[in-house]
């Protein structure tokens, strides 16, 4: 200390100086208050296929909710003579204001040069032997000549029609299936049931998941060995067998999945949890609460649970897709909803037989259900980075 | 010194044993002694030093003493209540009574709750006030500890170590407790902090009346803030006495050992002053050496202290040692 005051009188008076006022408002904080949420979506926003991902998961529920409002066509409604059409159109031009569309199974229809259909044209005569069948288009005639591939449609004189545009189905943008369904409406149909899988298999990880892994990490001990010795149990259960199970009592249809999801689906979450609540235990913070006298159960709503939610949500957002896939795969090898509702996955499977003539029918429930996975896994992948306190910046 | 005053906290043969299971099916169970048979007296209004090398149990007994830890065996009296077995309900209104500071200052707030929450949480759990005067109450807090009220609303982490450090002192502040067990307030601050962290400790015991245990290894600055000071070795208690009587006369091998390796912050005086250092590492409290513990790396040791435990020996007003060649 000596030494110090010595030093410090060695230094001439004009070389003190006043320090300025920016000491006194060291205390100050500049940066703008963020909650830690606020933080993670600033954060999230920042990543492109995140944002993407969750852009596309709202408008697949705004479609899946407001969707059918907007379709003329119910899930259920077939037209048998517009079945199985594709959802882009060759359309040949008759004349002036009258355009034909041949579809396979030799169907001759009238559309417009738009793509609408007017009409399945029926036969005014058939050559079933010199391969020939006529149509009346308006006054003209058509000889659909179905001898040999590629099959010609000529006018009275023998002269081919031209071929006028490929355009898209106006009157099913998304085809139609063999019994003549929109297949647009069906595959919003189908995300219904797929958003509500996500649905069913978001409560059950989070009411009993959360809270099951919690109390268990939470009391620790043999509580904990108990309960986690039923969660082994519950996840050796083959959930193909207990949904067949379940099928026998409750007869098939969406209920016996929805059970099985929601009775087997949340011991992945409850470990998770268990895991986190583990190791959050032993933070000071928890000393903190517990010395202070707080009730066990608010220590883990209040310090525990949201310190978790990270790990929470991110596997929450890859655990969706799972149920979604689940449901499908489920619905494709027969156990979901029966006909005439339909799930992705039963579109799927319905389309399966006739894959070659329509690969369109397999096409877009195969799309729809690649975009939701892609979409949850993006965004689950995003809120992982997002969430985590590490990377903040 | 302060014979005449009142005990507030009495601790009689503390012991706290941590399960190790080992063994493949966990049969062979052994225990980390993490304080093994200590006793001590806190009187009010006084601060309690309590030093030793990491490992050694200071932590436990802290803990012990708040009731974090559910004690092993002994008995621990806050004004003459046995609260080392109590059940946490009879427990709950004596919490009030005795709050902890804790080490790391970065670990002891939730960073998902605002600054008004952390403090407001005593005050809600023990339903002290309600809405304004809550308000009002975490902002006095909030002034007490140097900190101002548009703090409130911040996270934690929006805050440095030496702030977030005062926002913990606050919250034990809040149920205006007795006692305080300041688990190494200091050692996870900047050195410029640690001043004024623990100036403002002796404030705030100046004016609230606090009795403290400090927790430390900094060994300057328990000798500052200290009116007596005890030492522990391997979950021992090998030395308690005043800490004007502790650094002037240290009598055990350890304290010595200890002092001498407090760095003096001038060159000159470190190269001429030969410090003793002490050889080897603590041995595992799983299984402590027999005899005095400290004989393994005592320069003393003796063939007694291989198979005698040494009792604690007054050797003057207070200053109470246990070593065998002190008897």
């Amino acid at each position: 200390m000596e030494n110090l005051n010595s030093n410090s009188k060695n230094i001439p008076k004009e070389l003190w100086t006043k320090i300025d006022d920016t000491e006194k408002n060291k205390e100050q904080i500049s940066r703008k208050s963020l909650t830690y949420f606020q933080d993670s979506w600033r954060r999230l926003k920042e990543n492109k296929m995140a944002m993407i991902g969750l852009s596309v998961v709202i408008i697949l529920i705004l479609i899946a909710l407001f969707g059918p409002m907007f379709s003329p066509y119910e899930y259920s409604d077939q037209n048998l003579s517009y079945s199985s059409l594709t959802p882009r159109l060759d359309i040949y031009k008759v004349s002036d204001d009258s355009y034909i569309h041949l579809a396979n199974g030799l169907r001759l229809y009238r559309v417009t040069e738009s793509g609408k259909i007017i009409e399945l044209l029926s036969a005014t005569e058939q050559n079933l032997i010199e391969k020939k069948i006529t149509y009346d288009v308006k006054g003209k005639t058509v000889l659909l000549d179905f001898e040999n591939q590629p099959f010609k449609l000529l006018d009275g004189n023998g002269n081919e029609y031209s071929y006028h545009d490929r355009v898209w189905n106006k009157t099913y943008l998304f085809g139609s299936d063999d019994l003549g369904r929109d297949i647009l409406v069906r595959v919003i149909y189908g995300a219904r049931i797929s958003l509500l899988i996500a649905f069913v298999a978001t409560v059950v990880n989070f009411f009993i998941g959360v809270l099951y892994g919690g109390i268990a990490g939470y009391a620790g001990g043999k509580l904990d060995n108990f309960m986690m010795r039923i969660v082994d149990i519950i996840s050796t259960v083959p959930l193909m067998l207990y949904v067949i199970l379940l099928m026998v009592v409750l007869g098939s249809g969406l209920k016996p999945i929805i059970i099985a999801l929601g009775s087997i689906y949340w011991v992945g979450m409850a470990r998770i949890v268990r895991g986190q609540i583990l190791s959050l235990k032993e933070q000071e913070y928890v000393l903190a609460a517990k010395s202070i006298g707080t009730r066990h159960w608010r220590i883990l709503t209040r310090h525990l649970l949201p310190n978790a939610m990270g790990p929470i949500i991110v596997s929450m957002t890859m655990m969706i897709p799972r149920a979604i896939f689940v449901e499908a795969f489920l619905s494709f090898i027969g156990l979901g909803v029966s006909a005439p509702k339909a799930s992705w996955g039963t579109l799927a499977n319905d389309a399966l037989g006739a894959l070659r003539s329509y690969p369109h029918q397999l096409f877009f429930p195969a799309l729809a259900i690649c975009v939701t996975m892609f979409a949850f896994n993006f965004l689950g992948d995003g809120l992982r980075d997002a969430l985590d306190p590490r990377l903040r910046k | 010194m302060n014979n005449n005053k009142e005990v507030l906290i009495k601790v009689e043969n503390l012991k706290k044993y941590f399960l190790v299971k080992k063994g493949f099916f966990g049969k062979k169970l052994t225990y980390t002694k993490a304080v093994d048979d200590i006793s001590f007296e806190i009187k009010k209004g006084e601060t309690f030093g309590l030093v030793g090398e990491s490992g050694c149990g200071k932590t436990t007994t802290g803990r012990c003493i708040v009731r974090l830890y559910d004690v092993t065996a002994g008995n621990i009296f806050f004004s003459n209540q046995d609260i080392g077995h109590m059940k946490e309900k009879r427990l709950k209104p004596l919490r009030k009574e005795f709050q902890m500071i804790f080490q790391d200052p970065y670990a002891s707030l939730n960073s998902r709750m605002t600054v008004s929450d952390i403090i407001g949480e005593p005050i809600d759990v023990h339903q002290i006030a309600k809405g304004k005067e809550r308000q009002e109450m975490i902002y006095e807090l909030l002034n007490k500890v140097g900190l101002s009220k548009d703090h409130a609303s911040r996270f934690p982490h929006e805050f440095s170590g030496g702030q977030r450090q005062r926002i913990g002192i606050a919250r034990s502040l809040a149920v205006r407790p007795k006692f305080i067990v300041c688990d190494e307030p200091i050692s996870a601050l900047d050195v410029s902090i640690q001043a004024q962290v623990v100036n403002m400790l002796e404030d705030l015991q100046k004016d609230m009346g606090l009795t403290y245990l400090f927790v430390a290894h900094d060994l300057s600055m328990v000798k500052h803030i200290s009116d007596r000071i005890g030492v522990m070795y391997l979950g021992k208690m090998v030395e308690i006495a005043s800490s004007k009587e502790l650094y002037k006369k240290p009598l055990h091998p350890y304290t010595q050992a200890l002092l001498s390796a407090i760095p003096i912050p001038n060159p000159d005086i470190t190269a001429m002053r030969n410090a003793e250092v002490l050889e080897g590492e603590v041995p595992s409290p799983i299984n402590p050496p027999s005899g005095c513990r400290f004989r393994t790396r005592c320069k003393y040791a003796m063939e007694r202290c291989k198979e005698e435990e040494p009792k604690f020996v007054d050797k003057d007003n207070g200053h109470l040692v246990a070593c065998h060649l002190l008897e």
